[in-house]
């Protein structure tokens, strides 16, 4: 019993320790900042309403501006998860990763708190695009239960697209060659995730590929808690009459999907670092 | 003949030497040797064997990396409590590797470690808890401060605030860095650097430091300074030290025992002045011009008393088992034999002959026999 609970104040103090590091040096310079802060600004006060302009939109009961909107939390939070992992390649390689290595803490905390600390920055990119999205005219549901479940969905894609490139960057192992890979994982499945289109115009077997996408579970998720249900999103994977369950069904892909995306990271992160 | 040699750990000889008479040999030789004089860590080699506590414990410790590279083949040795233990050997003996399974970030093929009391494989966290470490390679978090990178050490050691506060002004000044504690570590100079990482590895008090190669890469001002921090800390904080090096005069200075390793074994344990009394403690040194293999024989012919040549490259060494007395009499005979000698001198014996003369290499790698 005091064992465990001592493991558990390790764990925690140690993941803790790590974590406020890791916001630490993403937040150490103006340019990190910005770098953060910049993409979701662009993309909702600029390219969402020049798309909702040009493209008009697909269905008169979804407003295209809130769904490009949403859209753009489903781009940014995997694509900022993806670029962190250069920061994975650079402790390994020429940092403090060997430090932390010895340190009284479980290894698996320094992935973990990787983790964290960039769900921590999704989350203000997160709040910064419904901010000024609403600013900008965007019409998002606000119910409680409507939050949870866009906040579920981005966390989730947020930690799985994290581990995934935790996983890359420590396979990889170099950044000239993780660099690449950025845009090829972090985005590419975005466009055939629903993102600006639905996934019923989609030919059949890509539209069946999208279904193992996380970004198609969560942006789907995302848009059921804050459209008002009048995004087909749902629909489109699971085909059923319940949106309540379509919900659940999606939550459960992604919890899932978390849960083994983060293992697979952490047993990776160990067979990497120790020989 | 009588040309000036030049060694590896800048134990000049003088001209002098080869046409003293014994007497004035012996009297020049502890005149221009008086540096080496034994300081109070190697001093402390002459006392009785560490009081019984062993920090560190090792048994038939093996390690075999992917693809069947064997690095480490069953070594055994005790470190004790407020020792300085080094491992000397060449690049790839199995140093790294032996102070990466006693840091826990390498997992061992074979043995039984255990650091302060807990096994490295079953209680890797217990073992954590209780050490420092400083990289062959230089770790600092580069985008902060020195103090920034020594609280974030103390925080995860769960030092407490105000404890950690209190140590890390101590040993800033211990270290000379507390003017430059609050400048980024980009701007840190390479001894500055390895300061602050010895520094951060004694920030929560441990059991054993482990250093691995701590002066490698450092001009040899830096590393004095370096060396003498540490024979200062042990002396006033009593932590046990386990370093690894290739460099001899690391060894012979600031460790209390060695342990020469070689090819992943471990070949020779004793302190260095007993390493050192075993083979000899002065040398005589020749360069030929000839394939030393040609030489040897004409070498055997005379009054060697016991020793072997040692051959390294161009250059012949010659414990002198019977110590100074015997050189000028083996000189006189080199002198007048066939062999033909470029130069030739008087020398003390270093932890690289001994090394030479149980594994046929130098510590550096270079190919002997």
């Amino acid at each position: 019993m005091i064992q465990t609970a001592s493991m558990i104040q390790t764990a925690t103090l140690g993941t803790f320790t790590l974590y406020q590091r890791r916001l630490a040096v993403a937040t150490k310079t103006a340019s990190g900042i910005a770098g953060t802060m910049a993409p979701p600004i662009l993309w909702v006060l600029i390219i969402a309403p020049a798309l909702a302009d040009a493209l008009g939109g697909f269905s008169p009961n979804v407003d295209y501006y809130t769904y490009v909107a949403l859209a753009q939390v489903a781009l940014l939070v995997p694509f900022t998860s993806m670029f962190s992992g250069i920061n994975v390649i650079v402790d390994k390689n020429f940092g403090i990763l060997p430090e932390f290595l010895v340190a009284p803490v479980l290894r698996a905390s320094i992935p973990l708190a990787n983790a964290c600390a960039v769900l921590t920055i999704a989350s203000v990119q997160t709040a910064l695009i419904i901010s000024l999205g609403t600013a900008r005219g965007a019409e998002f549901s606000t119910s409680a239960t409507g939050v949870l479940w866009f906040i579920s969905g981005v966390a989730l894609l947020s930690l799985i697209t994290y581990a995934l490139a935790e996983v890359l960057a420590l396979v990889v192992g170099r950044q000239e060659a993780y660099g690449p890979l950025i845009p090829a994982v972090g985005v590419t499945p975005w466009f055939l995730s629903g993102s600006l289109f639905p996934l019923s115009v989609l030919p059949p077997v890509v539209e069946q590929i999208s279904l193992a996408f996380p970004w198609t579970h969560a942006l789907a998720l995302m848009r059921y808690g804050m459209m008002e249900n009048t995004d087909p999103g749902l629909a489109n994977i699971w085909h059923m009459d319940s949106e309540l369950l379509m919900a659940a069904l999606s939550l459960g892909v992604l919890v899932l999907m978390a849960i083994g995306a983060l293992a697979v990271a952490i047993r990776v992160f160990n067979s990497k670092t120790m020989a | 003949m009588n040309k000036r040699i030049e060694e590896e750990d800048r134990m000049n000889l003088t001209d002098e030497l080869a046409w003293a008479t014994m007497r004035e040999r012996e009297e020049l030789i502890r005149s221009n040797y008086s540096h080496t004089v034994r300081t109070s860590s190697q001093e402390r080699a002459d006392e009785p064997a560490i009081n019984g506590d062993q920090v560190v414990f090792v048994r038939d410790l093996r390690k075999t990396y992917a693809g069947g590279i064997e690095a480490l083949k069953g070594i055994s040795f005790e470190v004790g409590e407020g020792e300085i233990f080094g491992m000397l050997g060449p690049n790839g003996a199995g140093k790294t590797t032996t102070i990466g399974i006693l840091t826990t970030t390498v997992r061992p093929s074979g043995g039984r470690v255990l650091v302060a009391g807990h096994d490295v494989v079953r209680d890797p966290l217990a073992v954590r808890r209780t050490i420092g470490v400083t990289f062959q390679e230089s770790v600092l978090d580069n985008d902060f401060s020195g103090l920034d990178n020594l609280r974030l050490h103390a925080r995860l050691w769960r030092v407490p605030r105000a404890e950690a506060d209190e140590r890390i002004a101590a040993l800033l000044d211990a270290m000379d860095l507390t003017d430059r504690a609050r400048d980024g570590v980009r701007t840190y100079s390479g001894g500055m650097r390895r300061r602050l990482e010895i520094t951060r590895a004694l920030l929560a008090n441990p059991r054993v430091l482990f250093l691995d190669e701590p002066t490698l890469g450092l001009d040899p001002t830096v590393r004095q300074d370096i060396w003498e921090a540490i024979e200062q800390l042990r002396l006033r904080y009593g932590v046990t030290v386990v370093l690894s090096t290739h460099y001899l005069e690391e060894a012979e200075r600031v460790c209390d025992r060695v342990a020469i390793i070689h090819e992943g074994r471990i070949v020779a344990l004793d302190t260095p002045k007993a390493l050192l009394k075993a083979l000899g403690e002065e040398a005589v040194e020749l360069k030929v011009d000839a394939d030393p293999v040609t030489v040897l024989p004409a070498l055997a012919g005379l009054r060697l008393n016991g020793s072997s040549p040692l051959v390294l490259g161009k250059t012949i060494t010659i414990p002198l088992a019977e110590g100074g007395a015997q050189a000028g009499t083996l000189m006189d005979e080199i002198r007048s034999s066939s062999v033909s000698v470029a130069a030739m001198g008087i020398r003390r014996t270093t932890l690289n002959d001994a090394f030479l003369k149980l594994t046929g290499a130098g510590v550096n790698g270079h190919n002997g026999s």
